[in-house]
């Protein structure tokens, strides 16, 4: 296995599916082509109205009789050895039901990121040492104060560079490495000798932090054995399975529901502590118990977009042909195992045409909350280095960085032993988004808007995604009833991006139905279909296609039925819209018409995900351009515009579309302007352990115009509706297109994120 | 969390003054601040005095015997940012207001509230035992100090959050208050108590002392006044730093004038040897200069605070360029 599949499986938390039923040399479906009827519009969430009215029952609304509510306390320091957990007072406050901690072996079970649900040495600041159940909120609030804990506080370390010095405090007792890795193609020596023109330079990440509007948390109930958890989550069978192992239960035993949830970028792809801890004290209690961490707790401990250092040499020909591309990445997984440096030298290595590459990468232990997968994890932060160093390559080739990208475009994937591409998305990307975002009149004029403090920028960046195409295993289950309306089922989450939408659409399309008659269930393990968590920008291409397919299988069975009741040959009937007719047009049938299916009532079609074709390398991609002011006498960033130019094939609902592209971009902007984690340095507490120091960025951060320009194309090599994914290509370019454009307009390199005056200003004062 | 505490609506002014007088009572104006800090548990109260059943009209704007106005202490901000005379006359006060928070907090806020409200530093705010706070030191010190104070800093090193302080001070206006022992007057810029004098504290109002109203003299009155404020983000964030202009202009020629900052020190900071510096001098590159730099002459900065010097100065002289070209 080439190691992206390792990969892949480390950010998706599953293992890879070998065995996909059927092969698509035997697909016989036909793609959509250009004419679609519901595919390709703006349509409104079918949800809205639920969504926005408050009908929507989220996780964190739900109610049962009997409910108890449960808190965690966390630890307050960055290491400590516990010594005890006193929690009789807490016991005895009227109210609370049970208290549990690494005391209480039962209730303690082993975890996967290592250790257990409580561990007796705590390696992060709010690493749970014991949780409450009790009547309700505030008891437990207040019960938690009462739990006496003695602690040992052990030295600590909080950033990557001590964490390796000589004698540092150790995270773990084998030292503060997680694990190294190496990459290597052509000979970069060589490559380097080759060359005309070099660049160098260190960049450095700050930890974006998650915190998804609705916090991590599930309500658990048992019937018996029988255990239901209600859980915002990206994925309920993750969780199903999750917790099944965690407490030694059948998969039967758990049903998992989490038909609406409130958001989540990867730290919601598989269950939390909180999960376990909420379905034990459950059980203890015989009562439905509810637990939702509060948002400080979400900042320390439910995961993170590790902090990086990155080293990064370009070397070029004199017309601007890359000969090679050294890149040294490190980044820190926090406390536990977690992906510091995954995939952070993709970008590198894949982006763009280069025979002599050479990548290093270390994955660093910090005493601080563990990293998890992040929108396109490994790669926003690679991005950050690679896009600026191919912009300064530009300028010391004296080339447009535009002319410069399109220099080095590649035909297959450099780092997939370049297995040809599908499409010429990262060309069209960037040609397409240069010349609507009019980059050569905007380069030209803001370079005469030099005089004053006030200076104007222009930049651009570029990206790629390594999956994006989806796979197996995903089941669907359509079913068509006798009145000609639809059901869907199927398990994949809907996190907000508007999946449930966005598979009606598929539906309708393919039933020769309106949007109106379908019905979608999902996202519950206890009456939907297989599916992986929604993440990793794999839902569209993943369920779209199977959804389809499910489609078609009904379609199938409404021919034969068709075909008996007109008395016509199987091959002779065919779907004409929402009706069948005969291959001459003389007899056609409504569906409802159909004899067969009013008596039987349903008509039940499966569809299953097929294996992607193994000759092809199915990839989106994506290119930023951004215009921009910078203040500077005070540092001040002023985004003017900004355009998204994105290739995921085929646009399946142009509206949810828009938002991925707006929702990627104001994430790339908080990543880039406004957003780092700041861990105190004498202490190892996280000082912006809430909303209004963490500082996500707001309406007014935002550029005023910003476009959402997709490349229309339809890739049917990719799968039978033509679609990959784009949630995450969207937010890649995004920090390096605002960085470049803050070069160009002051001659400064922003070398760190975030970019703000605190680093801005010095360095203009100084370099100006 | 919210701690228990009895929660009280006086309709009479002399009734809050008593109760407020007693124990660890707090009022409680909007409680875009109180709440925060209660359920934060930065500080606790066993009783909670509202200031919303008044009878006497605390919320009201009217004009004064000297041509200028008094403002209600229960005014709310995004009324002080909307209001047309002060927009007119006092555009300073309106820009500062317009520049709190986001417009939730500033139709909850009041302006009293926004004087009194406590200080945003995050060992205040946060996990951390501080001296503020009744522990025994300042963690900003040796920790991290990125947006703390370059001027006026002892034992205690926040910034004061407020930016509609500054364009008072710089208005010179003044505080009328109500207390047990009857009321009194307090100079804006004598309102603040800095951690020279009690590090604990973040005004000089006494035990049972209210905010009923802030007098802006005619006097100030359609002065060039200004307030800008950088931030490291455009909405809901506090000033990086900020700069309360009012000018007194001749032609070119600068009479008086008066500078407040914002983001640079413990209390709102009175520029005084910038504002030497600016008057009586024409608006020249010079002066702009020479009154950035002066007003930066006695700042501290800590480790990590040193670009707010180079941020004040930037500042400074882009509004006073500003005025120049007016
Ligand atoms: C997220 C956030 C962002 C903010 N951003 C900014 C900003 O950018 N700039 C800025 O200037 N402010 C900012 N603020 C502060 C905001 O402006 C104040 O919270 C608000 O003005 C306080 O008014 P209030 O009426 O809600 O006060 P309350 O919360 O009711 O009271 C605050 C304090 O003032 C005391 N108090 C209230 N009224 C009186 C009175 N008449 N006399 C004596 N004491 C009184 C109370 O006892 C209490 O201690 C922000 C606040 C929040 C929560």
């Amino acid at each position: 296995m080439p190691t992206e599949e390792t990969e892949t499986q480390n950010i998706e938390g599953q293992t890879p599916f070998t065995q996909a039923p059927d092969n698509p040399a035997e697909d016989k479906a036909e793609p959509w082509g250009e004419q679609t009827r519901i595919v390709g519009r703006r349509h409104g969430r079918i949800d809205g109205f639920e969504r926005v009215s408050g009908g929507a029952v989220y996780p964190s609304d739900v109610s049962l009789p009997g409910l108890l509510h449960a808190a965690i306390l966390g630890c307050p320091y960055p290491h400590a050895r516990i010594k005890g957990v006193d929690a009789s007072a807490a016991l005895k406050l009227p109210g609370v039901h049970a208290v549990i901690s690494s005391a209480d072996a039962d209730a303690n079970p082993e975890w996967h990121q290592g250790g257990r649900i409580f561990n007796d040495t705590c390696r992060y600041e709010g690493e749970p040492v014991a949780a409450v159940a009790a009547d309700n909120p505030y008891i437990a609030a207040d019960a938690l104060k009462r739990i006496l804990v003695s602690y040992e506080e052990l030295p600590y370390v909080s950033d990557m560079e001590s964490a390796l010095a000589d004698g540092a405090p150790k995270v773990h007792p084998d030292g503060n490495t997680v694990k190294t890795d190496s990459y290597s193609r052509g000979d970069l020596k060589q490559g380097l000798e080759q060359a005309a023109v070099q660049v160098s330079g260190q960049y450095r990440t700050a930890s974006e932090m998650q915190t998804p509007l609705e916090r991590h948390g599930c309500v658990a109930r048992w019937e018996g054995d029988q255990l239901t958890v209600w859980e915002s989550t990206q994925g309920v069978y993750a969780v199903q399975s999750r917790i099944a192992e965690t407490l030694g239960l059948p998969l039967t035993r758990v049903r998992v529901i989490g038909h609406y949830m409130g958001g989540a970028f990867g730290s919601k792809l598989d269950a939390g502590g909180y999960s376990i801890i909420a379905s034990v004290l459950a059980k203890r209690t015989g009562r439905p118990v509810k637990l939702f961490v509060s948002r400080e707790q979400t900042l320390l401990t439910m995961g993170n977009r590790p902090p990086t250092r990155m080293d990064i040499r370009l070397a070029a020909r004199q017309d601007g042909g890359l000969t090679a591309i050294e890149f040294t990445g490190r980044g820190a997984s926090g406390a536990y195992s977690a992906g510091g440096a995954s995939l952070l030298d993709w970008l590198a290595k894949d982006l763009y045409q280069c025979d002599n590459v050479a990548t290093e990468l270390e994955d660093v232990y910090i005493n601080a909350g563990p990293a998890r997968p992040f929108r396109a994890p490994g790669y926003v932060q690679c991005a950050f280095a690679v896009e600026q160093a191919m912009d300064a390559l530009a300028e010391k080739l004296n080339m447009d960085p535009v002319a410069l990208r399109l220099k080095n475009i590649p035909k297959g994937s450099p780092a997939k032993d370049n297995l040809p591409y599908t499409t010429d998305g990262l060309r069209l990307c960037i040609e397409q988004g240069a010349q609507h975002f009019g980059w050569e009149a905007a380069r030209a004029e803001a370079a005469k808007r030099q005089d004053g403090p006030i200076k104007r920028g222009v930049g651009m960046a570029a990206a790629n995604w390594f999956v994006g195409d989806g796979g197996p295993p995903c089941t669907v289950i359509v079913r068509l009833y006798a009145d000609g309306t639809a059901n869907l089922n199927m398990g994949a989450s809907d996190i907000g991006t508007g999946t449930r939408t966005v598979m009606a659409m598929v539906v309708a399309e393919e039933l020769g139905l309106e949007l109106d008659a379908i019905s979608v269930e999902n996202a519950d393990t206890g009456t939907c279909q297989y599916a992986t968590p929604s993440g990793g920008s794999k839902t569209v291409p993943t369920e779209a296609p199977t959804v389809r397919r499910a489609c078609l299988a009904v379609k199938d069975q409404l021919l034969d039925m068709a075909a008996k009741q007109l008395g016509a040959g199987r091959d002779q009937v065919v779907f004409a819209g929402s009706e069948i007719r005969t291959a001459d047009g003389f007899e056609s049938l409504k569906i409802r018409d159909l004899d067969r299916l009013s008596n039987q009532k349903v008509v039940v079609g499966l569809g299953e995900r097929r294996h992607n074709p193994d000759d092809v390398s199915i990839t989106p991609f994506a290119a930023q351009f951004c215009e921009l002011e910078v203040n500077t006498r005070t540092g001040e960033v002023k985004l003017l515009r900004m355009l998204g130019a994105n290739e995921s094939g085929r646009v399946i609902n142009r509206l949810t579309w828009d938002n991925q592209l707006i929702g990627g971009v104001t994430m790339g902007i908080g990543f880039a302007l406004t957003e780092g984690r700041v861990l105190d340095g004498p202490t190892g507490k996280l000082c912006n352990a809430n909303w209004h120091d963490y500082k996500l960025p707001t309406a007014l951060d935002i550029p005023p115009e910003l476009i959402s320009d997709p490349v229309m194309l339809n890739d049917d090599q990719a799968n039978i509706v033509g679609a990959k994914g784009l949630g995450e290509p969207v937010t890649i370019p995004t920090a390096p297109a605002i960085a470049n454009a803050i070069y160009h307009a002051t001659g400064v390199r922003p070398m760190a994120t975030p970019i703000n005056p605190l680093d801005l200003l010095p360095r203009l004062n100084q370099e100006t | 969390m919210l701690p228990a505490f009895a929660y009280i609506r006086p309709t009479r002014l002399q009734d809050v003054v008593a109760r407020l007088n007693q124990g660890d009572a707090q009022l409680h104006a909007g409680g875009t601040d109180l709440l925060g800090c209660l359920h934060d548990g930065v500080f606790t109260t066993d009783m909670v005095i509202s200031l919303g059943a008044l009878e006497s009209d605390l919320n009201a704007i009217r004009q004064t015997e000297d041509g200028g106005l008094e403002l209600g202490a229960m005014a709310r901000v995004a009324r002080i940012a909307e209001d047309a005379t002060i927009r007119q006359r006092y555009p300073a006060l309106a820009q500062a207001a317009a520049s709190v928070a986001s417009p939730q907090l500033r139709n909850q806020g009041t302006l009293g509230g926004n004087l009194c409200q406590k200080p945003r530093c995050w060992y205040y705010r946060g996990d951390f035992a501080c001296l503020r706070k009744g522990g025994f030191k300042c963690f900003a010190v040796n920790g991290e100090n990125q947006y703390h104070c370059i001027l006026g800093g002892t034992d205690c090193f926040i910034v004061h959050p407020s930016d509609i302080a500054p364009a008072l001070v710089a208005l010179d206006a003044e505080i009328k208050t109500a207390s047990p022992q009857g009321g009194r007057r307090i100079a804006a810029s004598d309102l603040h108590m800095p951690p020279s004098e009690d590090p604990r504290r973040e005004t000089r109002l006494k035990d049972g002392e209210v905010i009923v109203s802030i007098r802006l003299p005619g006097a100030m009155a359609n002065r060039y006044s200004r307030y800008r404020k950088v931030r490291a983000r455009q909405a809901w964030d506090f000033a990086l730093a900020g700069c309360a202009l009012n000018l007194d202009l001749d032609g070119d020629q600068v009479r008086d004038c008066r500078i407040a900052l914002a983001g640079a020190a413990p209390v709102p900071w009175r520029a005084q040897a910038a504002e030497q510096a600016l008057k009586g001098q024409t608006l020249t590159a010079a002066t702009i200069r020479n009154t950035a730099q002066a007003a930066m002459a006695d700042a501290d900065p800590m480790s990590q605070n040193g670009y707010k010097v180079a941020l004040f100065e930037g500042l400074i002289a882009e509004m006073l360029e500003q005025a120049a070209a007016t």
